[in-house]
Formats: structure tokens, sequence, C-alpha cells
């Protein structure tokens, strides 16, 4: 029976391809869009491992996360260094590492931090940043980049750049100081592979002589050893990474943080404000999956619509069938083997397809989109999801099958 | 005995019954129906195979009295005992000339104990009823209506059911054609195991049958 199915599948075969291909691009784009939501929700949340709190300006939580981890938008205010330098007395935080955002370099954000962001900050679960050439910066005039950067901009340890004021490319350049590329780090997936990393005291230095955006003293005219150490240490950050020496005291410390009467502060937990994003990014993403979902549904009525008009030219086949001896049912179970077929083919093919895409692109969406989308074949869920498309697909075959089931054979030999 | 029918009639709904005789059927026998056309030999031949259900009277194929069949069992009882030639378009389109023939044992675990090697047994029926073994590996559309009627009959004819009913087989064909495929396929069915009715409203093949049965006369 399943040679003879199969045969006449064969003999359909234009019909049949188009309907697989309806159903093979339809269940590809299910997959593609849910693979791009994972892997844009893994990014984000992989981001900032090994960081339990992010302290800045008190305002939109969601926002600090935004701009502090994602680069994207811009910090409206700053901390003072010394509100960190009493947040770091508490007994719980482990460790404070304080970023400095503003400037950039051909459309890379600047990143002015301390030597423990290497130490610190962690990608994809726990694992450490770590060099793929050089090393972490160690004086003034040092520069670390992201991988990204290194390899878009072909740079190498050694080379020199200077940081434009602003985040826009457009900006004044910093063409008084050069940085040294002393260390490129190893690709991560995060936003750190599209960072440039400078210390404190260079971004410091760099803004000497700047006030309300303009440039009124040039380094050049200087002599940068003469400056004192403590003119270079900034008064004012961002924002700043916490680790706490437990989790548990988490919500104390952020509580405590929030409490802070100083100055206007909050400190904001990754993860909660994450969710937040999702919530909020969730409702667009149903309206693509009630999309996507339709798609599918249209695909599975075309090959039901085509199954059923072609009971019609396939009289002869079925009453020579029943003549010959074929119950009803065994002519209702060729139906729903040719639907199951028709489904599992496209399946296989829209896996094929979403490996295919994603194998191709994978760089093109990693540098647009900042989004590592991850090279795998097909996932639980995923296959879960498309169970059920075969599943609809042999209930949705049913109404042919029962018309055949139903069909005597004495209207077959009538017709 | 193979068959044997008693007090049949179909009404097809206008309220007058077509009655048809009573026929009992034995290993060897060869049978036509006869008649003028909307007499009922089709309806007759339609009842014996199973495909329209008894109104009234009896049927009894090796012993089996239809009326005591479930719908599962008289499919199953058609595929094991009877073999069907029909008017035209015998063949599925999509299988080759082979792939039609071996159909016969498809549904029929009786027929195939029968058959040894089904390619052997279908390439004797086929230079039995003049067909070359490449012709078997043609589709229908690439045949004549005579070839694909010969196909038809080996497909019938496969694993030995006990009875052959072809239903105007004859029909599509030239007098020459008519003689040659009935001499044909009444050589081929074995005397001491089967039987074969054929329905007609050609009076020239009767000759070529040892029982004549007229349908729509007086009963």
């Amino acid at each position: 029976m399943i040679r003879i199915a199969a045969m006449s599948m064969r003999s359909r075969r234009i019909p049949i391809a188009l309907v697989i291909i309806a159903l093979t691009t339809s269940m590809a784009l299910l997959l593609a869009v849910e693979r791009i939501k994972q892997s844009s929700q893994k990014g984000f949340n992989e981001s900032l491992g090994g960081v339990d709190l992010v302290v800045g300006p008190r305002g939109s939580g969601l926002e600090l996360i935004l701009y502090t981890v994602f680069h994207l938008g811009n910090p409206t205010n700053n901390i003072t260094t010394e509100t960190l330098t009493d947040i770091a007395a508490n007994s719980a935080i482990e460790w404070v590492v304080p970023i400095a955002l503003g400037d950039s370099h051909r459309g890379f954000r600047v990143i002015s931090t301390t030597n423990e962001y290497f130490d610190r900050i962690k990608f994809a679960g726990d694992q450490p940043l770590s060099f793929a050439e050089g090393a972490a910066f160690g004086e003034i005039n040092q520069v670390v980049l992201g991988s990204d950067v290194a390899k878009d901009l072909g740079y190498r340890v050694g080379s020199s750049i200077f940081v434009t004021h602003g985040s826009e490319s457009l900006g004044k350049l910093h063409d008084d100081f050069a940085f040294q590329i002393t260390g490129i780090l190893n690709p991560t997936g995060t936003p750190t592979d599209k960072a440039v990393f400078v210390s404190l005291e260079g971004y410091e230095l760099i803004h000497l002589g700047w006030a309300s955006g303009s440039q009124t003293l040039s380094l050049k005219n200087l002599d940068i050893k003469t400056i004192p150490k403590e003119r270079l240490y900034p008064k004012t950050v961002t924002a700043a990474y916490v680790g706490l020496a437990s989790k548990l005291s988490l919500f104390k410390v952020s509580r405590s943080i929030n409490d802070y009467d100083e100055e206007a502060i909050s400190a904001v937990i990754p993860g909660v404000e994450l969710a937040k994003l999702w919530s909020i990014v969730g409702t667009v993403d149903s309206v693509f999956k009630l999309m996507n979902w339709l798609i599918i549904g249209i695909s599975l009525i075309s090959m039901v619509t085509m199954t059923m008009t072609g009971l019609d030219s396939r009289t002869r086949e079925m009453t020579i069938l029943r003549a010959l001896g074929a119950t009803p049912s065994k002519l209702a179970g060729m139906i729903m083997m040719e639907t199951a077929l028709i489904s599992v083919v496209s399946i296989s093919l829209a896996i094929g397809l979403v490996r295919l895409l994603t194998w191709g692109t994978a760089d093109i969406v990693s540098q647009w989109a900042g989004i590592r989308i991850e090279l795998s074949w097909i996932a639980a869920d995923e296959l879960l999801t498309l169970w059920i498309i075969v599943a609809a697909g042999l209930i949705a075959s049913l109404i042919p099958a029962s018309m055949v089931y139903k069909r005597s054979l004495h209207q077959g030999f009538s017709s | 005995m193979i068959l044997k029918t008693s007090g049949l009639s179909y009404d097809f709904g206008s309220g007058k019954a077509i009655h048809f005789p009573d026929l009992q059927i034995r290993a060897g026998d060869k049978v036509v129906l006869v008649g003028a056309s909307g007499s009922g030999k089709s309806t007759f031949l339609n009842l014996i195979s199973g495909v329209l259900p008894i109104q009234s009277g009896s049927i009894e194929l090796k012993g089996h009295p239809y009326d005591q069949l479930s719908g599962r069992q008289l499919d199953s009882l058609r595929a094991d005992h009877i073999g069907i030639i029909f008017q035209s378009l015998n063949l599925i389109p999509y299988l080759s000339g082979f792939g039609n023939a071996q159909l016969g044992l498809q549904f029929s675990k009786k027929r195939q104990s029968r058959v040894d090697d089904v390619d052997q047994a279908i390439t004797a029926l086929a230079q039995k009823l003049g067909l070359t073994p490449e012709l078997l590996h043609q589709q229908p559309s690439a045949m004549s209506i005579g070839q694909q009627q010969r196909i038809a009959v080996i497909r019938a004819m496969l694993g030995c059911p006990d009875l052959i009913l072809a239903d105007e087989p004859t029909s599509a064909l030239d007098p020459t054609a008519t003689e040659q495929f009935m001499t044909q396929l009444n050589t081929s069915i074995d005397p001491d195991s089967q039987a074969v009715i054929v329905v007609s409203h050609n009076p020239e093949i009767i000759p070529l049958f040892d029982r004549v049965i007229r349908i729509g006369e007086d009963q």
C-alpha cells in the first residue's frame, strides 16, 4: 500500500510539490523567527554574566541596562565616583567596576573602565573574557578592542587609534591623543565584541580642556607626565557593575542602594529588567507567531483542498483498489499516509532550510544585528511544534479520508 | 460449487425490480450473460461481486452467504475468490503493466500463497495472452485498449481466484480482437478450479461459452 501511495503521489508530483513548498517555507519561517527570538534573548541574557546589579542614575532601570550593557541609547546623567566608593564599602559587595560612556570610534562605542572589567565580566553563563591577542591595558594610552571591532576595522595589536567625542561618527576627533592597541578580545557573541575599552584615566585625560562639547585646550601642548594622578581620576562615571559576595543579599543590597540619600541613584537587577523587555517585545512576538501559524494553517488547508479536489480524478484508482479487495479503511489510511508523508517531508526540508540559512547568514546577522544564531539542527521545543503541525495535518486529512471511506464501491463503478 | 444465487432481484428506486435467474457455477464453467442494454447484466455482475448490496434473494460464494458477512469480510472474500475485469479504464494510470498486474495479489494472502514467483507467474500469463515481456514495463498510456484489457486479465487471473467476472471486456475491441481476447481468456482459466462469467451484448461471442444466461427476459 505504501508503494501504491508513493507511486500515486509521484503521478501528482507538481501539485504536491507546490503544497510541500508552501508548507516548508511557512514552517521554516516559524522556525527561523523562533530561533532568532531565542538567540537574541539568549544573547541579551548572557551579555552580562557575573554582574548582580547595575548601579546608575535614578530613572528607568530598563533604559540603564540598555545603554550600559547593550549600547542602545545614550546616558542622560552620571553618578559620582564618591558615591561608588560609599557603595563599595558595603561588606555584601565583593567588587565594583565603574564604566563611563559617551565617546566612540568609527561607530563602535568606547567604554572606559578599569582592568578589573576583564576579570569580572563573564558571558554565556560564567565564561570569562579572554584575549585573542595581547593583554589588558596597563598604561594610560592603551586600548583593548572587542573582536568585531578588530575584525571589521582590520586592527592588530600595536596599531594606534583616535577616539571620537560623542557617539556620532561625525563628532570631533580627539586627535591630540592616540591610543595604542594592547589587546584584542576573543569573540563572545555579546556587545563586548563591538566595544572599544580604554582606562578611566585615559578617558579622563582626553576630556581635559573640554567644556560643553568643545575643546579649549589641546593635549599636544601638555606634558602628560606633569598632570597629577588624582586629576585623572574621574569624579563621575556613567554607571557601575556590581558583584555580590552572596546572591542571597541581592534584594537587600539593591534596596540599600536605592535608599542611598546622598545622590539620586538606583540599582537594577539585569535579569529583572530584561524580563520587562521581553514582556514588551512579547506582544510583537505573539503577533509574529500568530501570523506564522495562520500561514501554516493556510498551507494545511491548501493540502487538504488539493487532496479533496484530487479525489474526483482518483475515482478510477480508488474503484480498482476497492474492487480488488481494499477495504475503505485501507484507502482512508492511504490518504492519511500521503498527508503524513507530505508533512514529514515538509518538516525535514524546513529543518534543512533553516539550518542552511543559519549557516549561510549567521555571520551577516551577527554583524548586522549583533545576534549570534546557534547552528543547531532542531531543538526539542521546535520538534514539538513541528509534530503539532503534523498532527494538525493528519486531523485535517480526516476530511478527505472520511470522504473516501464513505464512498461506496458502487459509487465508484457508476461514476 | 463456486457460486450459487437464488431469488435475486434489484430495484434502483423506480419501483420496478429487475429479477435475475438463479445461478449455480461450478469449476470449469464458462458462462456468458447476454441481454439488451439496460436489462441488468452489469447489475447482476455487481451483485455477484458484492459491489451492490443484496435487496432480496441470496448469494453464496464458496459456501459464504453474503448476507451474513460484514463489509470487511465481503471485501476480503472478493479479494480471495474473485478476479474482476471492467469494461474500460481497467488500469491504474501511474503503475506499469507489471505493477497493475501485481495488484491482483495485493489484498489477498490466500492468492499470494498460491504464487511462488510473482514475476514468473505474470510473465507466463502475459505470454499466454500474447503480450511481450517489454510491454509489462510500459505505462497504460502507451498501450492499446486490447493490451490494457489483457493486463487486466492477468491481474484478475493472478493467484487463481475461483471466479473471474468480466463486464463487457471487449466493448472497445474490433471483432477479430474480440474473438482472440475471449479465446485467450477462456483458455487461461484452470477448468479444475476456476469459472468465468462474462457480461456481453455481443451475440457473436456466445459460441465461445458453454452456458448462456439471458437477462431481462421473463424469468
